[in-house]
């Protein structure tokens, strides 16, 4: 595996090059989010390297957002040092509990000394935008030992919390050993006590929920909300890059061929300019037609608390306002006590109640045929 | 005409112990068929009838025989229907004939369904002629049991043939005391034709075909005929002997068994029971005993898929077709959608009904809880009849609800006697009496209330007896009950398909019981729902389904988004075909887990 780091770092690089001169007039690029995986593999040069080449073919601008998600067990103080000297100014680590049994359900590598260490080593690093994951609902947690790895991890003052209920997945080892027995399935309603003690001491400690799972902190007036996030819930473009990507740009959803010696094979050769936003590694562009990005932008911003979808946007980017589009299915949310007009400038967002209850509101935004009268 | 040669008989016997084997053995001893054409079980010709062991609809079919006496001998055999469900088509077969072949099992003995058959056989008039099958079996014991049947028959132990059908032991003796003991048939060649009709079959190109005794008179292919009790004119397409299979003859005189094919496209237009007489030469009178053949048992019966209906029409039709005795009219339930009401003449019935749909017809359906015809009389003095809870009026009009009572016989080991009475007791059964058939057996009479019968009582006195027990039930009478109607309620409203006729003192513990159930199997709504049983007007037990809290995605992010809009638009699809009940979305599956526990 490690020893594939450098093909991979070239083929992404290549990627981005193409990605950077075909894209049109040169891209102005916000945030960077390295994820999905464990980015804290590439060594401190590559990721150096990675961003530089971003630099030369997209304009970065220079309060741009670039995050890095971490595993506490794998950071030493150097290499972090050396990470915050390339550009990276946010880090996310995945804590995920203070608790050794929940740990080792999870299977993860590290306990609360690596959390704590790896938030203090990127203090002295200089990153003063960090971010813990923490899950619960988890097999065998009570809501004590819950509001322990809250306070542990409120303890170590981040400026961003990433809650997230534990959803057990199909194919996933969890799902396999609930049905043979070995683990409880995750209790919804204790799940939504914990949810519950969370969103109240989180209020307490100063931290202001944005997102169904997300809180953040106030600095100089400004929520440190994740903004690279931000932009996939206000269902704005952005470029997926490196295998197993996934990408909205154009007007089209991207998927990146997920095996890295495939991604490294298909980046050796560049496509006609013309293939855009379809790269060298895309597997699959499809795309998204009005309608579908309608009912996107609803169910990705309903998810946002305190922002939800705003109508003036929601009118300027689609020509139609919001009631007359969903104006029945609104109704009736409202009257469930799921939904709520609130703000200015007027934005329909959850209610207290919907944020644990979203499927139930999402699901009312897609899989319904295109209004036929609405000219959309 | 000399009728001094035919033989008209059938055979009886309890399930199982052996009447189609002993058909087959006769038919070909005879020659009727040949050793290569056997078909194991030539009567049954049903698939179903086969598996079950049983024989649903009768037959009949024509054997030459030379006796040991050098004549040889027209022989009718009519086949008759094994179950109690089909009382009044078998004692229509029994009445076209003049001797009853009485087959017992030498391993169990007399069952519940050979004397229910032997009494049927009684009032017939019919000569017996008992027999005592499976000798060959290890577990035989035909001195035990040819004892008990010369003490309920009195026809001396060492007179009764003792075979093995199966082996083909001793067949000669039944059909040599079928030619010495079975009276020929009487009756005047000369007088006005009058034939009963025993059973029917409807035939896609010769349209339903009577199968008939002539009682008396004679009819020729070319007469116009007349069905009595319809008052229909038909012309014959043509008329016929089986020998098995139908061959068509010019002439059927007194005595004979054969039938008529009458071009009819419906089996309810020529009714068992009736008589066929001649139209230019009228008898003055039908022959006695003709019925038309109540249900007894109601149900509703729902496609699971909505767009089967049509099919299930079109299936019900068919069966219909062959099967005067099934009823059905639409019916909609707010739970199942559209579906159908069917009667039936029992339980057995109802169970064959339900199979043939799904198995030749390949529906898949849901049975609704069966139902019997109550008797219900409202304080202005009039009377109705109902044969479904969504049917019975605001209690504060009715003055007396009366149900049906049958006269409940079973036969069992001793050694079972306290576990069937408990059985009975539960089951609100009055014991009558009790008798030795043998010393180790018992035979146990009750009375008991149809709606008793009808949920899983066989079922459960087979499992309490591990299938030593054997019943049959009959009409008894109406009697007044205390009885209540058990309602539903979800979140306030009422569940049709779930409303059923109890009697007061179970209200509690059924309705306890279907609340439970409910509770398991309504998904978490957004809002708590209340699950509620009344009856008499009380809410006598209830349960909440407590809201949602949690039900959202805690992930989405940029490369989950067409995925995640796949998962809640699939989801949304579900929701769709949840059933409404008042603001309840209600899986359809979860009413058929319901109906389908029944009352476990």
């Amino acid at each position: 595996m490690e020893a594939r780091i450098p093909a991979y770092v070239d083929a992404l690089c290549q990627e981005i090059a193409w990605m950077g001169a075909s894209g049109g007039k040169r891209m102005a690029v916000l945030t960077v989010f390295f994820g999905g995986g464990t980015p804290t593999l590439l060594s401190p040069d590559q990721v150096e390297r990675i961003l530089s080449t971003c630099r030369r073919n997209f304009s970065l601008m220079a309060d741009a957002e670039i995050s890095m998600e971490a595993n506490p067990g794998t950071v030493s103080l150097e290499s972090l040092r050396r990470l915050r000297t390339a550009g990276v100014n946010r880090l996310s680590y995945g804590m995920q509990s203070a608790h050794p049994a929940d740990l080792r359900l999870l299977e993860r590598i590290h306990d609360t000394f690596d959390v704590i260490r790896a938030v203090t080593w990127a203090r002295q690093a200089g990153f003063d935008n960090l971010s813990l994951d923490l899950i619960f609902g988890l097999p065998f947690q009570s809501l004590e030992r819950w509001r322990q790895t809250l306070e542990t991890a409120l303890g170590l003052h981040p400026e961003h919390l990433s809650l997230y209920a534990l959803t057990v997945e199909h194919g996933t080892p969890f799902q396999a050993w609930a049905r043979r027995g070995l683990v409880p399935l995750p209790d919804d309603d204790l799940a939504a006590d914990m949810y519950d003690a969370a969103s109240e001491r989180l209020a307490q400690a100063g931290y202001f929920q944005y997102e169904i799972s997300n809180w953040a902190c106030e600095r100089n007036g400004k929520i440190l909300s994740c903004r690279h996030n931000l932009q996939y819930w206000r269902n704005l473009p952005y470029l997926g890059l490196g295998a197993g990507a996934h990408g909205y740009i154009a007007g089209h959803r991207t998927i990146n061929v997920a095996a890295i010696p495939a991604y490294i094979e298909r980046c050796r050769t560049m496509p006609a300019d013309d293939a855009f936003p379809a790269g060298p590694a895309t597997i699959q562009a499809q795309p998204i037609d009005r309608w579908t990005e309608i009912q996107e932008t609803m169910m990705t911003g309903l998810r946002l608390t305190a922002e939800g979808v705003l109508a003036d946007a929601f009118k300027a980017r689609f020509g139609i306002s919001l009631e007359r589009v969903f104006g029945g299915e609104i109704d009736r949310l409202i009257q469930q006590g799921l939904l709520e007009w609130a703000g200015e400038p007027r934005a329909l967002r959850l209610s207290l109640r919907g944020r644990l209850l979203g499927n139930a509101v999402f699901r009312q935004f897609v899989g319904s045929e295109k209004p036929a009268d609405l000219g959309i | 005409m000399n009728t001094d040669h035919i033989r008209n008989f059938c055979i009886i016997a309890h399930i199982d112990h052996g009447k189609s084997t002993l058909a087959d053995r006769l038919l070909q001893k005879t020659g009727t068929i040949s050793d290569r054409d056997m078909v194991e079980q030539v009567l049954d010709s049903m698939d179903l009838e086969r598996e079950k062991g049983v024989t649903i609809k009768a037959s009949a079919v024509r054997m030459n025989y030379t006796a040991q006496d050098g004549g040889t001998y027209e022989l009718n055999l009519i086949d008759t229907p094994g179950h109690v469900d089909f009382n009044y088509e078998v004692s229509r077969a029994l009445e076209a004939c003049e001797g009853a072949v009485l087959v017992v099992d030498a391993t169990q003995g007399i069952e519940a369904q050979t004397l229910a058959n032997l009494y049927l056989a009684l009032e017939s008039d019919l000569e017996i002629i008992p027999v005592i099958n499976k000798i060959d079996l290890p577990s035989a014991q035909p001195d035990v049991v040819a004892e008990e049947v010369e003490n309920l028959l009195g026809i001396p132990a060492e007179d009764i043939p003792r075979i093995s059908a199966k082996e083909g032991i001793n067949i000669d003796q039944v059909l040599e005391s079928v030619v010495k003991r079975v009276p020929p048939p009487k009756g005047n060649d000369d007088a006005a034709l009058r034939a009963l009709i025993f059973d029917s079959h409807y035939d896609p190109y010769k349209g339903v075909v009577a199968y008939i005794r002539v009682v008396e008179g004679h009819l020729r292919n070319t007469d116009s005929l007349r069905l009595m009790a319809t008052n229909a004119d038909v012309r014959p397409v043509e008329i016929g002997i089986f020998a098995p299979s139908m061959r068509p003859v010019d002439l059927l005189n007194s005595g004979d068994v054969g039938y008529v094919a009458t071009g009819l496209k419906t089996v309810s237009e020529c009714r068992v029971g009736d008589t066929i007489t001649l139209t230019a030469h009228q008898a003055a009178e039908p022959l006695p005993g003709y019925l038309h053949p109540k249900p007894m048992v109601f149900a509703g019966i729902y496609p699971v898929d909505g767009d089967a209906y049509p099919d299930l029409k079109e299936a019900l039709e068919k069966l219909q077709l062959n099967d005067a005795s099934l009823t059905y009219q639409p019916e909609k339930s707010q739970a199942l959608n559209f579906g159908f009401r069917c009667g039936f003449l029992g339980l057995f019935h109802m169970e064959i009904i339900q199979e043939r749909l799904e198995r030749e017809y390949d529906l898949d359906i849901v049975v609704t809880a069966p139902s019997v015809e109550y008797q219900v009389f409202l304080l202005d003095g009039t009377q109705i009849v109902i044969d479904s809870p969504v049917q019975l009026p605001d209690e504060g009009t009715i003055s007396e609800i009366r149900e049906p009572w049958m006269g409940l016989d079973i036969f069992s080991p001793t050694e079972f006697f306290g576990t069937i009475m408990d059985l009975a007791n539960k089951r609100r059964a009055v014991f009558k009496e009790q008798n030795h058939p043998a010393p180790s057996r018992v035979h146990l009479s009750f009375e008991i209330p149809l709606s008793e019968l009808i949920v899983d009582f066989f079922d459960d006195l087979k499992s309490r007896t591990r299938g030593y027990a054997s019943m049959d039930y009959h009409f008894a009478e109406y009697r007044p009950g205390n009885l209540v109607k058990l309602e539903v309620l979800v979140g306030g409203e009422v569940v049709d398909a779930l409303a059923a006729i109890v009697h007061k003192e179970d209200a509690y513990h059924k309705g306890q019981r279907l609340v439970t159930k409910l509770k398991e199997i309504i998904p978490r709504q957004l809002f708590d729902v209340a699950v509620q049983a009344s009856a008499d007007g009380r809410v006598i037990s209830r349960a909440n389904v407590k809201a949602l809290r949690k039900d959202v995605l805690a992930k989405c992010y940029g490369g989950d988004i067409s995925r995640k809009k796949k998962l809640l638009e699939k989801q949304k699809k579900g929701k769709r075909r949840m059933k409404m009940v008042g603001n309840v979305e209600i899986p359809q599956e979860a009413f058929m887990a319901v109906l389908r526990l029944g009352d476990e």
